[in-house]
């Protein structure tokens, strides 16, 4: 069915880095904003072949002789941010068939997409692309660079597991779940059988109905080899529950499997069952909206990201397709808007999901032998006039804004006439 | 502007504030924080002094606050005049606004729709937009008549400020659009409409105006004079009312700049996404610019109606052409609050007073209200929003909103 999609699962869960360009880098930064630890007033990040081995003051630095410098001694460094949920860059997220654990995101993304180059554009360095919502079994998703310019270059890690989903697919919820269990079951069902016929050939073996010399070579099908992975806890899930109704059967499925929940945007009914989880959980993009009282007509902001850091469930945050949500910094400004402490904003875009996307040694932080992500701002992550000067990913620019064509050309770039008028003119 | 209609809504607004008017009657002292009065600079430490529904005084911390007053301190905070919306995104009742047995209807008046207990007004008023102009849809030629109101109140009469404040005229592709050529079907089909391209929808705004200018030679008995409609009409070739024509594109703008030569009428130029494109034809008409949302403007394409390319330096294009633009929340469904639409104009590069200013001093003047509202200095309208931080920190919220004096929006 998909040959490549076997081939992709091949290349193992081995981190795929890219060659650092230049062997020594050093960022010279105003402000270094580490998020493990403290900020850094007029420090240096220092990079040996794309890992960071040094973030101290500028003082207990010395930058070597060979190294490349990057001066953003007027900047802010941080590092790029992670998402653990996206389909951006994608080419039909959704396969159409409901059962299909065998496709991977690996067919489907395309490194051209102009949302890869938002991403640098936004300091987005690191994406867990997975097949969308819209499916039951949906096949596994890998973590991506949003930087070269094939599938192969851009791999972070070749698959990140499989995607499920309890959103309704035509169906009321509850077929949803009933199929999901169905399939599940069909699967067991199946390594029963399996299991069953192994242990017949070797008892057949043993009586001598089959020569000693013949072995058994039947394999598992290939086609639900994902779900027996799954089964067996070697790979994990990705289940998307669309809302507060869900969450009970997310909870029943966590026992079973290993499971990462992603949730849509109506989960605030659900908050104490979530918090069951205790586990990090991955929220929707919409991350306030209006709920009216069906007795009082009254109507009440909700922020569900707010009921979950205030029940101490940790979460990262998804980005909109497109809106002001598309923005990471409208994103954690808008947490912290509804009272969620800024530091667990800036953690759910950076640490939050690299753990849960189990790279936290490698990414998340400016920490001293993680990679060397990094990004250069011209001002707080969270303030609306700061923009993303420049992106290094392992140690190698692969953003800069005054190189950026799409953005020079939006903003017109012409000599600046007299400064703004003083009063309105005329209309009225 | 009629300005006896903006004093019998005054009267009206006053006499609806009696059933709280020992709130009103109290002098009232803000002190603490940074004041952004709009169209001024900002007072550090200043103290806001109110009453009757009306601002007493605006200065520095030295400003002498009587005896007996209610002080409230908001230290830290920042306060701005109440927003004005000059092209609300009205959420709901947009079937309402768009009436279908005509193209041109310019006599039909939004005010007869508006529902003050819809919650579009309370989410309006919790993001500190105490001052709104709602206009017709935008699925007719000729809409109707705009209305300016304030957010706050049970009672749209209590509420209006001009009922009559402008006409709406669409141009582009959205007032043809799912009107149907015929082509077999029933000449009495409601899809048998006209017009189906731009140049019919540009012929029913000449069709009118022609029609407007006849009527105006006719003697006063004569039945075409009687015309709502014409009359309405004859009043914007008379110069006593202005139109928003709402066109997106660079050909739309122009057309409509072409249209109000041509009939020597006023007009403001509404959601001009490519005003980038006709700087210097709009310095030239010397035309008011409303621009919608734009947040809506993404980098990488998205955010255009009708086939326009917005871009992020319309505004500061515009600033620098000296064009007075006004930032609204538009016709876009996806608009933000419209102090982050404000905000969004800052990050691509105007200057902060300039973006409050367009979202205050600006859109007063625009409504012909600058002397009530719009910004804060003794003698106007107590309307006023109190921030948690600077009100395009994009984590700000507004704490209170004042409108007539009274506490009408509160949160943490």
């Amino acid at each position: 069915m998909n040959a490549r999609s076997i081939l992709t699962a091949a290349f193992g869960a081995a981190l795929c880095t890219i060659a650092a360009a230049q062997d020594v880098l050093a960022v010279k930064a105003g402000k270094i904003l580490t998020v493990s630890g403290p900020t850094i007033e007029n420090g240096v990040v220092l990079m040996h072949n794309g890992r960071i081995t040094k973030v101290a003051k500028a003082a207990d630095v010395e930058i070597p002789w060979d190294a490349k410098v990057v001066d953003a001694s007027d900047k802010t460094v941080m590092p790029t941010w992670v998402l653990a949920h996206t389909q951006g860059g994608i080419r039909g997220a959704n396969e159409n068939l409901q059962n299909v654990p065998y496709v991977s995101i690996a067919d489907a993304v395309d490194p051209a997409a102009t949302w890869f180059e938002d991403c640098l554009r936004n300091g987005v360095g690191t994406v867990h692309a997975i097949p969308g919502n819209q499916t039951l079994l949906g096949g596994s998703g890998m973590i991506l660079r949003p930087y070269g310019r094939t599938v192969e270059d851009m791999a972070v890690v070749t698959s990140s597991g499989v995607k499920l989903s309890l959103q309704a697919q035509g169906g009321g919820r509850l077929q949803q779940i009933r199929r999901l269990r169905k399939a599940i079951e069909d699967v067991q069902e199946y390594l029963a059988d399996f299991d069953r016929r192994k242990k017949a050939f070797e008892e057949e073996k043993k009586a001598g109905a089959i020569p000693a010399d013949k072995e058994w070579t039947e394999e598992h099908d290939r086609l639900k080899k994902p779900v027996i992975d799954l089964l067996a806890k070697k790979t994990r899930g990705w289940l998307y529950v669309p809302g507060a109704a869900e969450v009970d059967e997310a909870l029943r499925l966590s026992q079973q499997f290993d499971l990462v929940m992603v949730f849509g945007p109506g989960i605030h009914k659900a908050i104490p069952e979530i918090a069951k989880l205790k586990a990090a959980v991955v929220i929707d993009d919409a991350l306030e909206f209006y709920e009216t009282d069906d007795e009082t007509q009254q109507e009440r902001k909700i922020c569900p990201a707010k009921q979950l850091a205030d029940a101490g469930v940790p979460f990262a945050l998804s980005l909109a397709t497109n809106g002001p949500g598309a923005y990471p910094w409208w994103q954690m400004a808008t947490c912290v808007r509804n009272g969620i402490d800024r530091r667990a904003a800036i953690e759910a875009l950076t640490l939050v999901p690299a753990r849960i996307l189990g790279i936290e040694k490698d990414f998340g932080s400016l920490t001293e032998g993680k990679l060397g992500n990094l990004q250069i701002l011209t001002g707080d992550p969270l303030a609306a006039t700061t923009w993303v000067d420049s992106v290094i990913l392992e140690g190698q620019v692969v953003y800069e804004r005054s190189k950026d064509p799409r953005l020079q050309y939006l903003f017109s770039k012409e000599p600046a006439k007299a400064a703004a008028p003083a009063t309105p003119g005329e209309g009225k | 502007m009629n300005v006896q209609l903006t004093r019998v809504a005054t009267l009206l607004a006053l006499a609806v504030g009696a059933a709280t008017a020992t709130a009103q009657d109290k002098i009232t002292a803000l002190r603490g924080a940074r004041i952004l009065p709009g169209g001024a600079p900002a007072i550090d430490n200043g103290v806001l002094l109110i009453a009757q529904g009306r601002i007493q005084a605006v200065g520095g911390a030295s400003t002498p606050i009587p005896e007996g007053t209610v002080v409230i301190d908001v230290t830290g905070k920042t306060i701005t005049p109440g927003l004005i919306d000059a092209n609300w995104r009205f959420g709901t009742g947009s079937l309402d606004r768009n009436e279908q047995g005509d193209e041109v209807t310019p006599h039909l008046r939004v005010l007869d729709t508006l529902d003050p207990a819809d919650r579009q007004f309370e989410r309006t008023r919790a993001a500190g937009v105490t001052t709104v102009h709602v206009m017709a849809g935008t699925q007719n030629v000729i809409g109707g008549l705009g209305a300016v109101l304030k957010t706050a109140g049970q009672d749209v009469d209590a509420m209006v400020l001009g009922s009559e404040t402008s006409l709406r005229v669409t141009m582009g592709s959205e007032p043809s659009m799912g009107n149907r050529a015929i082509r077999g079907g029933s000449v009495e089909s409601i899809y048998y409409r006209r017009p189906t391209t731009r140049m019919g929808v540009v012929w029913e705004v000449r069709k009118a105006f022609y029609d407007a200018k006849e009527a105006m030679n006719q003697t006063l008995n004569d039945p075409q004079q009687q015309d709502p409609g014409l009359q309405v009409l004859m009043r914007v070739l008379k110069k006593e009312l202005a139109v928003v024509t709402t066109a997106r594109s660079e050909q739309d703008i122009r057309t409509a700049l072409r249209l109000a030569a041509e009939f020597g009428y006023t007009t403001v130029i509404d959601e001009a996404q490519e005003a980038h494109y006709v700087i210097d034809e709009l310095a030239a008409a010397k035309v008011w610019v409303l621009v919608g949302a734009p947040s809506a403007d993404r980098v990488t394409g998205g955010g255009g109606g009708d086939g326009a390319e917005p871009r992020f330096s319309t505004l500061t294009k515009l600033a620098a052409a000296n064009v007075p633009f006004v930032i609204t929340t538009g016709t876009n469904q996806a608009a933000l609050d419209l102090v982050r639409e404000a905000m969004f104009a800052v990050r691509n590069g105007i200057d902060p007073q300039l973006a409050l200013d367009s979202i205050t001093v600006r859109p007063a003047q625009l409504l012909g209200l600058g002397d009530r509202i719009g910004s804060l200095a003794a003698g106007k309208d107590a309307d006023f929003v109190v921030w948690t931080a600077d009100p395009f920190d994009p984590t700000a919220v507004a704490a209170q909103v004042w409108c007539n004096g009274l506490t009408v929006s509160e949160s943490r």
